[in-house]
């Protein structure tokens, strides 16, 4: 359902913004920062998502202000001429690659534990066969 | 928190975050026509690409200020007889001085590279179009009574100069490459005879280069958009 609902809202998302017209390109970097911080939130909740402690508020409010506070401390960076988008840039990344680990364990326990499950459920069968025997 | 307003919720963050992406997407690949090298040269090239966009703002600054100032004077000069003359006589310069966009009657003459496959022992350089070929006609076309000539949007003004840089044309500092549009303003009838039996360019076609030449009611030429500058004049 979620998954699903992700995909189409790519889809969509790329048909829109193939068709749009582009910003200039001053304007790039600070866009550029604002995707990771977003897309650091969208694995996030799926993360949280998958922990089942998944909270609409801190969702949204953490995917519009860490990406406006992402663009303020580009903004501040460049006029102090420090490059603190990199910093930006590594915890975002960090935490994205944080957030990716727990959905791939997430998966890889599921996936192991349904075959030993269905192994157990075999052997039951089998038992109950050679005693009906 | 019921999942189905989750995955409403991740459905149009996803949205956004794709058209987010497509955006900057486009707007790199508009702006890195080239490969890059080095870190350097990336930012050299965010500084170029950056003073360019300003540039572009300031010509559209100026291109309002002027029309302001002529609005201005126009009106200014309303009941006066002799002012009005004047003014005239201004707008007749700065037309011929090519800092305004004009617009007429004339033709448009396009000059292509010969597309056709070259024979081992001819001569490359016979079969594409050079800086002299467009010198002759545009002289062609001034002797045709042209009153104002553009290259592929470049204005042609009393200073500018036609010249060869390698496999390109440069006309007011500006690269070209062939197709060659040239638009004059003029009378169509006279102009059209620079296409006449024996001309220059009818010697070109037999060179095989494609020239196609048409009369028109209405030939828009761009403005000269260097700067005009005398310092040893007086």
């Amino acid at each position: 359902m979620i998954i699903f609902a992700i995909i189409i809202g790519c889809i969509i998302g790329a048909l829109i913004g193939s068709n749009i017209p582009t910003i200039p390109y001053t304007y790039s970097g600070y866009l550029a920062i604002a995707i990771i911080a977003a897309l650091d939130s969208v694995f996030g909740a799926i993360t949280s998502t998958l922990k089942r402690n998944f909270d609409m508020k801190i969702f949204l409010s953490g995917f519009f202000v860490n990406a406006i506070l992402a663009i303020a401390l580009t903004y501040l960076g460049q006029k102090l001429n420090v490059d603190i988008y990199l910093a930006a840039v590594v915890v975002f990344v960090g935490r994205m690659f944080n957030n990716l680990g727990t959905i791939r364990r997430y998966y890889v326990e599921k996936l192991a534990s349904n075959k030993i499950i269905a192994k157990a459920e075999a052997t039951i069968k089998q038992v109950n066969k050679e005693q009906e025997k | 928190m019921n999942k189905r307003k989750i995955a409403f919720t991740l459905g149009i963050v996803c949205i956004i975050l794709t058209v987010a992406i497509c955006v900057q997407i486009n707007t790199i690949k508009n702006a890195n026509s080239t490969v890059s090298k080095g870190f350097s040269e990336d930012n050299l090239r965010d500084e170029v690409l950056k003073w360019k966009e300003k540039y572009d703002r300031i010509l559209n600054d100026l291109d309002v200020a002027e029309k302001n100032l002529t609005k201005i004077r126009e009106e200014s000069t309303k009941d006066d007889t002799t002012s009005s003359e004047t003014e005239e006589q201004i707008k007749l310069n700065n037309n011929l001085l090519g800092t305004t966009n004009l617009e007429g009657p004339g033709v448009e003459i396009v000059i292509e590279d010969d597309p056709n496959p070259i024979g081992v022992l001819e001569d490359v350089s016979d079969h594409i179009v050079h800086d002299a070929d467009l010198r002759a006609i545009v002289n062609a076309l001034k002797n045709a009574g042209a009153e104002a000539i553009s290259i592929n949007g470049q204005r042609l003004v009393n200073t500018t100069s036609i010249t060869c840089i390698g496999n390109v044309v440069k006309i007011n500092n500006e690269k070209i490459t062939s197709p060659f549009t040239i638009k004059a303003i003029g009378y169509p009838e006279s102009l059209v005879a620079v296409n006449m039996n024996g001309s220059y360019i009818d010697d070109l076609r037999d060179w095989g280069i494609q020239v196609s030449i048409k009369k028109l009611n209405k030939v828009e030429i761009p403005k000269y958009t260097g700067v005009i500058s005398a310092q040893y004049m007086k």
